[in-house]
């Protein structure tokens, strides 16, 4: 201590300084790399095995693949998620955008407790909000006997669950809150005064909207329809549970290959194509945006 | 651009919207809240009597208050853990030159974008590989995982704000590492560091699918939740479904009033 006390600050400072931040972060980097990099490594090597009679063995192969890519079953169920996840980032994002702009110019001094409560209801709860659809749009749910004791129907509909319009209600519900997020906060960077600007310049509310606003937000824009594209590509609690028997996704087979069927191999390979799947569809969409706005 | 009336037709259209859109937000918990304290096991209105008959089942019910505890357990491990080595990372990272911190903010954000059923799956063969059986520290695990690059970011960000040179002048007027720590940095950052534990709580208390995967029989609320669900709908689970609902929504307001107190400072 004594001797630390008569260094010059500088020179005490250099000694610990180069060691002592990656000291601080090791614990996380060390946690990190066992139970997360390492397990996501063997899922990509498991994939690689080959199942034989309920039992995998290292032998490798690309026969797991080629059943995942080639099986129509799992091609109509990468369609169908793929299809299912696209209708609901795009209504998410339709839905949180003029929220978000409403919040920001039109009710801008209640924005704070409002967008508050948007972020309070992200801890709504995932299976209680599952659980809270399953009892409103059930054949003896809320809406239906609302409809029926109002006369508005003779009898209860079945459509509204089991079914691949209750998977997108209940997905697009939970991941609202998530879409608003990113877009508010891009939606802030618009200055009033450059749209009062362009307003005095003689511009229409459609051209101020396509030439400031939309391009000031888009990286919120892409943002909200990653999250949400990669949250429903790999749902599977709500296909199963609001879902018909016919509506299940990519999730629940890679779910039934790894429990059920025990077909570890299989189900790794799935969940790899999905992973691929689905970064490329992000990209995609990526690129494309990024081709509309220029 | 001044406006006569205070309320034009823009307003009017604005007030809609934002209202139908946090209906459809919180309806189905509304919904869920009024139905457990409803007398009659019918799930649909109008309500004729209040009843507390389905919170005081839940009282008798074992498999309930295990699940509880298993969950209130779980949280609290999650938070402790992920705010000790999320915080030391935050604190580690913030003396790193720029490079160095965009890469590993980047790097923080990658198990948050990727999907959970299939990391939690990986971590289930991971740890079926190992020969680790199923239970609730396995799934502690998972959540410290899945809750650190919150409590690293958000400390992280306070952490910026944070003025260095009175660490600097606490350190040369002879003050040790440690006791500079605890009278300086500590203090500045406190209400970020508690404020990131409790989403991580909110977080962890609310995680389904990795607890479902890794797990094995220690069941927690959210688990003992989709086994009831898949029995069927009875009145009885809209009390378990508002126990949970509070207790998330509780740690999450907790959490937003701490970290937002930092902002305000």
């Amino acid at each position: 201590m004594s001797i630390e006390f008569s260094q010059p600050a500088l020179v005490r400072i250099r000694n610990w300084r180069w060691l002592g931040p990656w000291l601080q972060l090791s614990p996380a980097a060390i946690i990190y790399a066992i139970f997360f990099v390492a397990p996501v490594a063997i899922l990509v090597t498991y994939s690689f095995y080959t199942f034989r009679e309920y039992n995998f063995d290292s032998d490798l192969t690309f026969a797991n693949y080629k059943y995942a890519l080639t099986n129509e079953v799992f091609r109509t169920l990468f369609l169908r998620t793929i299809k299912i996840a696209t209708i609901v980032s795009a209504l998410v994002v339709l839905l949180a955008y003029p929220f978000a702009w409403i919040l920001t110019f039109v009710l801008p001094k209640h924005r704070q407790i409002l967008y508050f409560l948007v972020v309070l209801s992200l801890f709504g709860g995932y299976l209680v909000r599952i659980y809270a659809w399953r009892t409103m749009l059930g054949r003896e749910g809320l809406i239906n006997t609302t409809l029926v004791s109002i006369g508005l129907i003779d009898e209860p509909v079945r459509f509204l669950l089991n079914s691949q319009y209750a998977i997108v209600v209940v997905m697009v519900n939970f991941l609202l809150p998530l879409g608003v997020l990113p877009i508010y906060n891009a939606m802030q960077n618009v200055s009033p005064k450059l749209i009062d600007a362009a307003r005095d310049l003689g511009s229409g509310p459609g051209h101020i909207l396509r030439r400031i606003v939309i391009p000031l937000t888009m990286r919120g824009v892409v943002t909200a329809v990653a999250f949400s594209f990669i949250a429903t590509a790999a749902e599977w609690v709500t296909p199963l549970l609001v879902g018909g028997t016919g509506d299940q996704m990519v999730g629940n087979e890679i779910s039934y290959q790894f429990g059920t069927a025990i077909n570890w191999p299989l189900g790794a390979a799935l969940a790899i194509t999905l992973i691929v799947a689905v970064i490329a569809f992000v990209g995609f969409i990526f690129g494309l945006l990024r081709l509309v706005i220029k | 651009m001044k406006r006569k009336s205070p309320i034009s037709f823009k307003n009017l259209a604005g007030i809609l919207y934002v209202g139908f859109f946090l209906a459809f937000l919180f309806v189905p918990l509304i919904v869920m809240i009024l139905f457990s304290f409803n007398s009659s096991p019918r799930l649909s209105f109008p309500i004729h009597s209040l009843s507390l008959s389905w919170y005081r089942a839940l009282i008798d019910d074992e498999l309930f208050l295990d699940a509880f505890r298993r969950t209130l357990f779980l949280g609290l491990g999650t938070a402790i853990a992920s705010g000790i080595i999320g915080l030391l990372a935050a604190l580690g990272l913030v003396r790193l030159k720029l490079r160095v911190r965009t890469i590993a903010m980047g790097l923080a954000a990658v198990p948050l974008a990727f999907p959970a059923l299939l990391y939690a799956i990986a971590l289930a063969f991971f740890f079926n590989k190992i020969g680790v059986g199923f239970s609730l520290w396995t799934t502690l695990l998972g959540h410290v995982i899945l809750t650190m690059p919150f409590v690293f970011l958000i400390v992280g960000s306070a952490l910026e704000r944070f003025q260095f040179s009175m660490l600097e002048a606490a350190r040369d007027l002879g003050a040790g590492p440690f006791h500079a720590f605890r009278t300086i940095t500590l203090p500045h950052i406190l209400p970020a560091v508690v404020g990131a534990m409790l989403l991580a709580m909110a977080i962890s208390a609310d995680e389904f699918v990795v607890a479902f995967f890794t797990a094995g029989q220690a069941k927690t609320l959210p688990m003992l939740l989709y086994g009831r669900l898949n029995l069927g709908i009875t009145p009885a689970l809209n009390a378990v479904g508002v126990v949970l609902l509070v207790v998330t929504t509780l740690l999450a307001a907790l959490a937003a009033r701490s970290t937002r107190f930092q902002v305000e400072r």
